[in-house]
């Protein structure tokens, strides 16, 4: 699926001033995929139709990421993302959703599962920011704000792509690049991307470590074993703080796992859901 | 018009000093989410753009500077209805998303355009030597700073997009209109390439006619007559912009052009506005400014 056939799926509601817009398909139970950064909702593209045949799956863009709202005049962090999906939910009628999340997202699942913890019936996580396994190196870099002045749109994108294919085991195409960058080729888009990364902030996650231990949801951790942004081993701490999880690595594949060995994510993914 | 090599425009990313002082002052004053090109190219004459900004931004704050912007556009949207319509959403928009942020954007265009023409024309008059503003007899009441909390960011795509067909669009829109920048407006819709190709479609003939050249030129007289009384006299010369080491004529021709051009644009974001919203509903402001606590 192409980036724009993605961007014409999404729907868009309200949450107090900003707006959110998100892919919602199929039917059943409810199931929130959520993205990292630098991406948007166009990262879930590929396993999104298999995922729609026994769910209904809700796919949002964060707020300041994809083509949820960008202005430059309000909080990215985690924290927040996880309010804003609090009254996103509310909003949509969702009492309660399967939450399956990756990189940042899964920062923003851990706090809605251990803050939240009504929203969640079973969580995924991916390749999840935790502890102070987060930020890294080049994103730190790249929430300076310097950053906005000193380096166009059309810079910023070439050296994401780039640094992004870091993140894959396979070679990733073009095409598929070019559609997980392009709500941050406009200089609006890059501002947004550079105060998302300004937001990323460790104490959100180290602030829940203790409350781990109390998620109560069945939990998929599910890493790619060569990851270099988020080490495998913060996965294992994952699986042995949260009491009813359970580790899943995936060999041959870095941080984009879903890119990387689509069949064996859908297939656990599929598993974890229609058994737990 | 803004012929070649003269002037280059000074992106917002790219100001410094005293062009992002004045951008900052800009987007806080006039209530919005970016600078239009018309800024950004009067902040190519680097020492005028700031004196210039000073000289108008008394009157830009203040509600009836507010009020002028508000009639302008409500005579625009009247205008607009008698125009005619472009059927360019329902056919050209595939989702929801992409449809709320179109209509988001030509709000943002719909409320800051008459501004521009306001300031514009009230500038272009005290270059050539008229007298401008001063009905005030003591301070006049002043609104809110800063762009209102659910205003569409003003994003934008390059002004060479990657992609062929936009750019082609934006030769015919230069070509048709005798601009040789495209304007924000367009570049904002450009977002959304299948929208702007049926917008564009469903405009030019309309955009083009006689009576869209009336109706703008009934705008642009409105424009001067509301500038005429602004509150507090605008006091820019020439001799003022010479003596600063700019070339005079060049800023003036510069200014008269986007004074010529705005109301013509504005007449076209309402045309397309009005495809969701009858004229009444249009005539309002989209985004009321409060007043600001006391007058300084």
């Amino acid at each position: 699926m192409r980036w724009r056939e993605f961007q014409a799926l999404q729907k868009v509601t309200e949450v107090g001033d900003r707006f959110v817009s998100y892919v919602d398909q199929g039917f059943g139970e409810p199931l929130i995929l959520l993205h990292g950064i630098p991406t948007w909702g166009y990262l879930w593209h590929s396993v999104l139709p298999a995922l729609a045949r026994t769910h209904r799956v809700l796919v949002p863009d964060l707020l300041g990421f994809g083509y949820s709202d960008k202005g430059d005049r309000f909080d990215r962090s985690i924290a927040t993302q996880a309010e804003m999906l609090d009254g996103w939910m509310q909003g949509l009628g969702v009492e309660r959703a399967d939450v399956v999340a990756h990189d940042i997202g899964g920062g923003v699942a851990l706090r809605l599962a251990t803050l939240f913890p009504q929203r969640v019936r079973r969580l995924g996580l991916m390749h999840a920011v935790c502890y102070d396994s987060w930020p890294i190196e080049m994103m730190l870099q790249f929430g300076h704000p310097g950053v906005h002045r000193k380096v166009s749109a059309s810079t910023a994108i070439a050296g994401l792509k780039l640094a992004l294919k870091q993140g894959f085991a396979s070679s990733p195409a073009d095409e598929l690049l070019d559609g997980i960058l392009a709500p941050y080729a406009t200089e609006v888009g890059k501002l947004s991307l550079v105060r998302n990364a300004a937001a990323l902030n460790t104490n959100l996650t180290t602030e829940i470590t203790s409350l781990l231990p109390r998620v109560d949801a069945p939990t998929l951790v599910l890493w790619g074993e060569e990851d270099k942004f988020q080490p495998v081993r913060f996965g294992e701490r994952l699986a042995w703080d949260i009491p009813d999880a359970k580790l899943v690595r995936i060999p041959e594949a870095r941080h984009f796992v879903m890119f990387d060995q689509p069949d064996a994510v859908e297939r656990h993914v599929a598993n974890f859901l229609d058994q737990t | 018009m803004f012929g070649s090599g003269k002037p280059r425009p000074v992106d917002e990313h790219e100001a410094r000093g005293e062009t992002e002082r004045v951008y900052h002052e800009i987007r806080q004053t006039l209530r919005v989410t970016g600078i239009n090109l018309n800024f950004r190219v009067w902040a190519s004459f680097e020492h005028f753009f700031p004196a210039m900004w000073d000289a108008v931004q008394p009157n830009a704050q203040t509600r009836a500077f507010e009020d002028a912007a508000d009639r302008i556009r409500a005579e625009a949207a009247r205008s607009a209805d008698a125009l005619g319509r472009v059927h360019a959403v329902a056919s050209a928009l595939v989702g929801e998303s992409p449809a709320y942020q179109v209509r988001a954007a030509l709000d943002l265009y719909h409320y800051v355009n008459p501004k521009l023409l306001l300031l514009t024309s009230g500038v272009r008059l005290a270059l050539e030597g008229e007298r401008v503003g001063g009905s005030a007899s003591g301070p006049a009441e002043r609104i809110v700073r800063g762009a209102p909390p659910r205003m569409y960011p003003m994003e934008m795509v390059s002004e060479e997009p990657d992609d062929e067909r936009t750019r082609e669009i934006f030769a015919d829109i230069q070509e048709s209109l005798g601009i040789s920048r495209v304007n924000s407006d367009y570049r904002t819709l450009a977002l959304w390439p299948a929208y702007l190709e049926v917008a564009w479609r469903g405009l030019k003939p309309i955009a083009t006619s006689d009576p869209h050249r009336s109706a703008a030129e009934a705008l642009r007289q409105l424009a001067r007559t509301e500038a005429r009384a602004f509150p507090y006299p605008l006091t820019l010369t020439s001799a003022q912009v010479e003596a600063l080491g700019e070339d005079a004529s060049a800023v003036l021709k510069t200014t008269a052009q986007f004074e010529d051009l705005l109301p013509g644009l504005i007449l076209n974001v309402a045309l397309l506005a009005l495809e969701e919203r009858d004229a009444g509903a249009l005539a309002r402001s989209p985004f009321p400014a409060a007043t600001a606590g006391g007058a300084r």
